[in-house]
């Protein structure tokens, strides 16, 4: 059984001019130890999907669908107290800015003494000798004083280092990664994914990656849930779905990268933008960008299905399959 | 790009420091050293790309280059003449042929304008001659040219999504028919599928208009694709400078190298990069000697001591690098 197993699950947000439905029907499992990523734009819903899990959704929305079993329990149907002994403590969070996530008023060290002892019965000196430990895994330099210095003292690249080394303190067998390194510059980016990748390894803790950046995921991620409008589109290993994407979207995606395009020339480029949750047309949400658009498409809601190794929810998959067999991502 | 051209806009020796940081009760004066010496020749008709990371000045630089800020020391010239010095009226002429895309499209539209009026606004300033059906004729095709539909004039900024504003901020840019357009990070704020969107309209708008672009960003796969020659940013000063391709299928300097490898590729598995050592220096404080010598691999006695000229190399790149210099990179 997967570690965590995310079934048909649904979130809404009811306001004054009906309900949103933010996440539609969204499935996926995770592994001890395995990574996957969740990609897609602004708004397709991905920190969403990963957030519900842990119940962190803001007010006024709420799962009203589906089941999500982590060892063997439905979090769903947890009371707070029961979540607050997971969340934070077997599962544990890594948001975007690491300034924001970081209390500035209190030092490094105790915030990571307060994260401890929330979770576990432990004294003052025995909290301080794991964090400094985990100060010094994730290679900040003289932990010993670090443990002392306030979040304003450190580097944009060291702070994300002390959120991770927060993250890992109650040895946790999931982190939820919400565009941990979106914030930083390249050079820094490279040193924190291949920093994250180190742990989780040697760790064996399983990884959700949330990213917008086809890039990140490729060289992080076992396999990849693409999200658009609230639904998983395509999901599979990593390699098939970047080599050889099936959903149009996602192949549009990828053939819009400048990596992917012949130097000077106009990009390959998906017309349109994604539709904003209270105007999602009839059928598939994509139908109004898709070059493969088809009379069923305007109708009919695409079921997420299997074809070959990896899953497709497009009623032309073996169309789009068919073109990427020949010629890659050129189209 | 056919042979080359003569120069649009020239930076000598450009240095702009701000006063700041420090503490206020201290009365300490410490100077941020944004940008510490540039010179470039940016040429009639290229797209030239700055890169770097947060912090190495190329906002700045760009900033200083269509005259928001005044440079410390050094000077601009545009077709020869020289700009930085001079009185806000005799600068109006410029201001005209060089226009400036920022990098928020939610920031740099007025929310209370329409569509309209802030596409109309630079046109009636610049050509205030024209009549109402000339603008009104212009502000078409000008939105036309950017992918946008002309009837959304009456509109407000927050009725558009990311990429739409982006391309009116663009058609404000192009309406006073500029011939050198600044842009700083325009897609950066953008999702993947829109920024090739914005490419496209800025590479068909240079096509159509031959527009000189500086064009400044941290994402080297967009220098890549859309740059005809770069120059590499690293604290305040240029580490490298080069035509595209020659930068990137052959970079010299130890931290275009890295910079190079550190991009997230497609085809990679694994974040193997070579690790830079310690953290980018701050601008308040610059290392002695040449900035980069505190993280590079290369570094030696002469590194830390004396700041490295950007020389020019028989390949055509320009190169900032003892180690490059003495044979030994």
């Amino acid at each position: 059984m997967a570690l965590l197993d995310v079934s048909n699950l649904n979130v809404e947000f009811p306001t004054r001019h009906g309900t949103l439905h933010a996440l539609r029907d969204v499935s996926f499992t995770l592994d001890k130890g395995e990574r996957l990523g969740i990609v897609g734009e602004s708004g397709a819903g991905k920190s969403l999907a990963a957030f519900a899990i842990i119940n962190l959704l803001s007010k006024p929305g709420r799962i009203s669908g589906g089941t999500i079993t982590f060892e063997g329990q439905d979090l769903t149907a947890m009371d707070t107290d029961a979540l607050r002994s997971i969340r934070g403590n077997r599962i544990s969070m890594i948001f975007q800015d690491p300034m924001m996530t970081l209390n500035p008023v209190l030092t490094i060290g105790t915030q990571m003494v307060e994260t401890l002892q929330a979770h576990r019965r432990i004294s003052h000196a025995e909290a301080k000798r794991i964090a400094i430990a985990k100060l010094r895994e994730v290679t900040i330099p003289s932990p010993e004083e670090r443990f002392d210095s306030y979040p304003h003292e450190l580097s944009g690249g060291m702070r994300q280092r002390v959120v991770i080394a927060i993250a890992l303190l109650t040895d946790p067998s999931i982190i939820i990664a919400d565009e941990p390194t979106t914030a930083l510059d390249v050079t820094i980016q490279a040193e924190i994914m291949a920093l994250m990748l180190d742990l989780c390894e040697t760790h064996d803790v399983g990884l959700i990656l949330i990213t917008h950046d086809l890039g990140v995921v490729s060289e992080v991620t076992q396999r990849v849930n693409v999200m658009y409008a609230g639904r998983v589109i395509e999901t599979g290993s990593t390699r098939d779905i970047i080599d050889a994407p099936k959903h149009p979207y996602t192949r549009g995606l990828i053939a819009a990268l400048p990596q992917q395009n012949e130097a000077a020339q106009r990009l390959n480029q998906i017309p349109g933008s994604m539709p904003s949750l209270d105007g999602i047309p009839p059928g598939c949400a994509f139908n109004p960008r898709c070059p493969h658009v088809g009379e069923r498409c305007r109708r009919e809601i695409p079921a997420l299905r299997a074809l070959g190794e990896q899953q497709v929810a497009c009623h032309s998959a073996e169309e789009v399959a068919a073109l990427a067999g020949n010629g890659g991502s050129a189209s | 790009m056919t042979g080359p051209r003569e120069t649009l806009v020239g930076i000598t020796d450009v240095v702009k420091h701000f006063a700041g940081g420090g503490n206020v009760l201290k009365r300490e004066k410490r100077k941020v050293h944004a940008v510490n010496g540039v010179t470039l020749a940016i040429r009639q008709g290229e797209s030239f790309c700055l890169v770097g990371e947060s912090g190495c000045g190329k906002s700045t630089l760009a900033r200083t280059v269509i005259g928001l800020n005044a440079p410390t020391a050094g000077t601009i010239t545009y077709r020869g003449q020289r700009i930085d010095d001079l009185t806000p009226k005799a600068m109006a002429p410029y201001r005209r042929r060089m226009q400036m895309v920022f990098q928020n499209p939610y920031a740099s539209l007025n929310p209370r304008m329409t569509v309209q009026t802030i596409l109309e606004e630079p046109i009636r300033f610049h050509f205030p001659r024209l009549s109402r059906a000339e603008v009104k004729a212009k502000v078409e095709e000008v939105m036309l040219s950017v992918g946008n539909d002309p009837h959304w004039g009456s509109r407000y900024p927050h009725e558009f999504s990311g990429g739409q504003r982006q391309r009116i901020s663009i058609a404000r840019a192009l309406m006073v028919d500029p011939e050198f357009v600044v842009a700083d990070e325009p897609i950066s704020a953008l999702d993947v599928s829109i920024q090739a969107q914005v490419l496209n309209v800025m590479m068909d708008a240079r096509d159509q208009r031959d527009l000189t672009y500086l064009f400044i960003t941290h994402d080297l796969s967009v220098v890549e694709h859309f740059g005809s020659r770069v120059g590499v940013m690293y604290l305040g000063t240029v580490c490298e400078l080069a035509e595209t391709k020659a930068l990137f299928a052959n970079p010299r300097h130890p931290y275009t190298q890295i910079l190079l490898a550190a991009i997230p590729r497609l085809d990679a598995s694994g974040f193997r990069h070579t690790r830079l050592a310690g953290e980018v220096p701050t601008a308040m404080d610059l290392p002695s000697g040449c900035v980069f010598h505190p993280r590079c691999p290369h570094a030696n006695a002469r590194c830390k001591a004396e700041i490295p000229a950007l020389k020019d190399q028989p390949d055509g790149t320009a190169i900032a690098c003892h180690g490059i210099e003495e044979g030994r990179i």
